[in-house]
């Protein structure tokens, strides 16, 4: 029996032991898991908590609505209209195609643009949003509202599109805004969580595009482990981007366009049987109703005609400022802000005239005779010539072994420097262009602002050319001939320049005492006195000047039809040739204008200022194709004035 | 004995912990459900009610009679076992029986009967026939046949819960060392058998946890949510009801397996050790009856709980911290489910009735 205690007793230590030996095993597991936990909760905590909260939020990026465009008096001339967009994440969808499809029924998709996302989405990872449809209508929204539960992955989104309220009036300053391209993404990477943004691709939008933007703000979408958000947080509020006011102004903007436009023809109803016929048939009406065009024009001949293209600036002498900026055709900038169709892409960018192309910045033109004040007042300065000094026009040059003629068949007879300016003699111009030599006119012209970038706002900016010795020498690679120099006297052969170019000449002709520098923005106007000197000598500005007065006040004068009663105007016509005329040709007598070809008919060109005594305004008017400067251009010119100096009688 | 002294005998401090693991894990399941007082909130606490019922009536039944049926009990439910796949439900793994109020897991309970059996026959034993091997092959038959049986279902965490958790007995009753190396070494040997026997999704498991990483959208999905949970909610947790893995249900069967993780958000580290601190009070109380207690199936019967509360307890926790692979474990008292929790309330009243009859020596002679 003792033994048997003894035995029992025996067990139960060897159970006690044992259990302690588990009880131990366990502390021990035990002592795992909380070590385990402790490297979870504590040691790596900071890391998984930036995995929960990327779990637990998307963080986006909020489109700032862009700053606005306004013109000297305040008007809007670019804005945002909001509205809701829809995106999709494909992350967030089982299957992209199929969503689509559903997504056509409610809303409608073209093809093409089911295509496009699903191209897009194979491109780009998959957690970034698309754009499926950019402004929904309230009933599209709700009925998408109704069905949102069913649609895996796509999110509405409030985005701005952008309005541009006057349309066509102003095209080429403002420019348009439009969707991010791959080349800016692959610039700046960041642009790619914008989604929905658009950038400015033209004019002003593309210039200052930085300011306009503002500052995205940031957002956290709490969303749920299905990609259903569940709540919006805003870390940052959206900054818009700065307002800019141009030095625009509407009203006369808008009288300058349709001015240009009209021309010397009639505008007629459209409604007219007549005219409607004539579009029909006319593939260049056509093209002009499919941008947008609601004035059609009957020319002299009673042809129905498309609207006058070409360019208009006005700007104040004093400041630089541009007043107005026309560039004609024009294009509906509004088109751009949504999706543009392809029609309409089109439209816009086959059309004959080329209306995506600001004339004013990158229209390269002849100056023509509107480049004989640069050379009078190169040989002026140079002391080549007097201002009595005569030459005798006989209707032609003969240098060397060929003849330069003069737009005047029969000749000016003697003229002197004054004479040939109001009448445009260009055999004056081939002789005193001959004795300044290209280089002195090359200077003048350049100081001028001819051949020099105006940086007036618009991207894009041509240069044009100013040739000399040195400019020839490096781009043709051969001498620089006297030939060449008679015809740049009448700013012919190599000479271009920009509408922008000749107003920023005429306004330094007119000021006569800065060389001032044209601009689109109130902000960047300069005190008139802190523009660098002109350094011109007064006494050669002052024969400038007279002479620009006489071609409108001279008998003989070329604009002499085209007083501005009661301001006096002060100017020169330009006539530039498009189509060599041949010397058979020209023994049969020249064909007019109007009974050529559009494509062939001479540019009409006229730059000037007013009023004459105390300068406000220049001017410079380029009608592409317009026949003759002095008929065409000058009283476009002379209107623009009238209206611009009428309005701001001060 | 009278009345105040049984009372001392109660394991207070066992139930207690299990009273306030009831408590936390009803608000874990109303956090779960997204702080509304849903019905499955409801019933956890019905059903806990009805859980600390059955205790108290277990815990008043003869001890002799825990005893005395338990072969009939580890038969019945090796029946029920064996008949399972053609009256049982299940997607997949056949191991439920419908019962009209609830699906009822006969596996659960076996890791008691099994406890029992084997406490029983082990206890029985004489001094002499402890050193000898052939005295531990009938307790290999009461442990394997329903672990077997479990493990085909296939149910691979239930089915080594009973197979370890009786291991754990015939070791406690003094399986002489050699025997103890000589198990382990078979153990060791017979990993890549067991591993031949499983079914492909189980591999999967075990793959998956090896790398989760890998494969963060499929079967590593679970886990690594799991992490993000428990390791985003630092040492303070994020807040009741504040669990964004959670409450956005990025974290999987947050009612039920993964319970542990929702309370690890919500409370951080302390409130992960809190857990872990309760259970193991609840493993002591258990273990310290079998110490005071002067019989032997006493002993290895509170031994043998002791390691299925442990159990329980490790294989989850260490599923949702991915030490272990993801082998489909509740928490009891916390997670969502009934059987498992049943199993404990057997557990608490076994151990209430063994607590109140410790100091019964000669239970194998009445």
């Amino acid at each position: 029996m003792a033994k048997k205690r003894k035995e029992i007793q025996e067990v139960a230590n060897q159970i006690s032991k044992r259990m302690f030996l588990v009880g131990s095993l366990q502390i021990g597991f035990g002592l795992i898991l909380i070590g385990r936990l402790y490297q979870l909760q504590i040691l790596d905590s900071d890391s998984y908590l930036k995995l929960s909260d990327k779990n637990q939020f998307d963080h986006r990026l909020v489109i700032a609505p862009r700053g606005r465009l306004l013109d000297s008096k305040n008007r809007l001339l670019a804005g945002n209209s909001e509205v809701f967009e829809l995106v999709v994440i494909p992350a967030r969808t089982m299957n992209l195609e199929l969503l689509l499809i559903e997504i056509d029924n409610i809303v409608g998709l073209s093809k093409k643009e089911i295509e496009d996302i699903l191209v897009i989405a194979k491109n780009q990872p998959d957690f970034i949003e698309i754009s499926i449809k950019s402004d929904l209508t309230q009933r599209e929204l709700s009925h998408l509202a109704i069905r949102s539960a069913l649609l895996e992955g796509v999110l509405f989104q409030k985005n701005y599109n952008r309005i541009y309220p006057q349309g066509k009036l102003l095209s080429h300053v403002t420019g348009y805004v439009s969707g991010i391209t791959a080349r800016e993404v692959e610039k700046d990477r960041k642009l790619q969580r914008l989604v929905g943004l658009k950038t400015g691709k033209s004019g002003l939008e593309k210039t200052l595009d930085d300011s306009l933007r503002g500052i995205a703000g940031k957002e956290r979408i709490e969303v749920n482990s299905r990609g259903k958000p569940v709540r919006f947080i805003s870390d940052s509020v959206p900054k818009q981007g700065r307002d800019h006011k141009l030095t625009i102004d509407m009203d006369i903007q808008s009288y300058a366009v349709n001015r240009l436009k009209l021309g010397n023809s009639e505008q007629v109803e459209m409604a007219q049987s007549s005219v409607q016929e004539a579009i029909n048939n006319n593939d260049e009406l056509k093209a002009h109703i499919n941008i947008g065009e609601t004035m059609i024009l009957k020319d002299a001949n009673s042809r129905y005609v498309p609207p006058e293209a070409g360019a208009v600036v006005l700007m104040d002498i004093h400041t630089g400022a541009v007043i107005s900026m026309v560039s004609s055709p024009a294009y509906d900038p509004n088109l751009f802000a949504g999706r543009i169709s392809n029609r309409a892409w089109h439209n816009i960018n086959k059309h004959p005239r080329v209306p995506l192309l600001n004339r004013v910045i990158a229209g390269l033109y002849s100056p023509g005779s509107t480049f004989k004040m640069v050379v009078y007042a190169a040989a002026l300065e140079a002391g080549v010539i007097s201002t009595d000094a005569s030459y005798n026009c006989k209707g032609f040059f003969e240098f060397g072994d060929r003849d330069f003629y003069c737009w005047q068949e029969k000749g000016h007879g003697v003229v002197n420097g004054r004479q040939a300016i109001a009448q445009s003699c260009d055999v004056y111009f081939y002789q005193i262009a001959l004795k300044t030599g290209i280089e002195r006119i090359h200077n003048m012209a350049k100081r001028m602002g001819l051949g020099e970038i105006t940086n007036v706002g618009i991207p894009d900016e041509k240069v044009g050319i100013m040739p000399n010795r040195e400019w020839k020498k490096n781009t043709r690679g051969t001498v620089w001939t006297p030939g060449e120099t008679v015809i740049a006297g009448i700013g012919q052969g190599f000479v271009l320049t920009t509408p922008i170019q000749l107003s920023v000449m005429t306004a330094r002709l007119a000021n006569g005492k800065k060389a001032v520098k044209a601009t689109l923005l109130s902000e960047a106007t300069k005190n008139p006195d802190d523009f660098p000197p002109l350094d011109i000598s007064s006494s050669v500005l002052r024969e400038i000047q007279r002479s620009m007065r006489s071609v409108i006040s001279s008998g003989r004068g070329t604009a002499r039809k085209y007083e501005l009663n009661g301001y006096g105007l002060a100017g020169k016509t330009g006539t530039v040739q498009v189509k060599r005329i041949s010397k058979a040709e020209r023994e049969e007598g020249i064909i007019d204008n109007i009974d050529r070809r559009w494509k062939d008919r001479d540019h009409a060109l006229f730059v000037g200022y007013a009023p004459y005594d105390k300068p406000k305004y220049a001017i410079s008017v380029i009608v592409e194709h317009g026949g003759s400067g002095s008929s065409m251009a000058a009283p476009i010119a002379r209107d623009i004035l009238q209206f611009a100096l009428e309005r701001h009688v001060t | 004995m009278n009345w105040t002294s049984r009372l001392l005998l109660i394991p207070w401090l066992m139930i207690i912990s299990m009273f306030i693991l009831v408590i936390i894990g009803t608000m874990a399941l109303y956090s779960a459900s997204d702080g509304v007082w849903t019905m499955s909130v409801k019933q956890h606490l019905i059903r806990s009610a009805i859980g600390f019922l059955i205790a108290f009536f277990i815990a008043f039944l003869p001890i002799n009679w825990l005893f005395r049926t338990s072969f009939l009990v580890w038969f019945a439910f090796v029946c029920v076992l064996m008949l399972l796949p053609f009256i049982g439900v299940g997607a997949g793994a056949t191991r439920w029986i419908n019962l009209g109020v609830m699906n009822f897991q006969p596996s659960e309970p076996t890791k008691i009967a099994v406890i029992l059996l084997l406490a029983r026959y082990l206890s029985l034993r004489t001094f002499d026939q402890i050193d000898k091997i052939a005295i531990y092959i009938p307790a290999i038959f009461i442990i394997g046949i329903p672990s077997a049986l479990v493990l085909r279902q296939p149910d691979l965490g239930t089915g080594l819960m009973i197979l370890v958790g009786g291991l754990a007995v015939i070791f406690v009753s003094g399986l002489p060392k050699k025997y103890v190396f000589l198990g382990l070494g078979t153990v060791g040997a017979s990993i890549p058998i067991i591993w031949g026997q499983l079914y492909d999704y189980q591999k999967a498991r075990l793959l998956t946890f090896l790398n989760p990483e890998k494969d963060i959208l499929g079967a590593g999905w679970q886990i690594t949510q799991s992490k993000i949970a428990l390791g985003s909610g630092g040492l303070f947790g994020k807040g009741f009801l504040q669990g964004s893995q959670s409450q956005l249900d990025y974290l999987p069967e947050k009612q039920t397996d993964f319970v542990f993780t929702l309370i690890g958000e919500e409370f951080g580290f302390v409130g992960s050790i809190t857990i872990i601190l309760i259970y193991f009070l609840i493993i002591l109380s258990i273990t310290s009856i079998g110490l005071k207690s002067k019989n032997r199936f006493t002993r290895l019967v509170s031994s043998g709980l002791g390691m299925i509360v442990f159990l329980y307890v490790f294989i989850n926790i260490a599923m949702v911290t991915g030490v272990l692979p993801v082998v489909g474990a509740p928490l009891p008292l916390l997670s969502y489910g009934g059987t498992a929790m049943l199993t404990v309330f057997v557990i608490l009243g076994i151990c209430i009735n063994l607590s109140i009859n410790r100091d019964k020596e000669d239970l194998e002679i009445s």
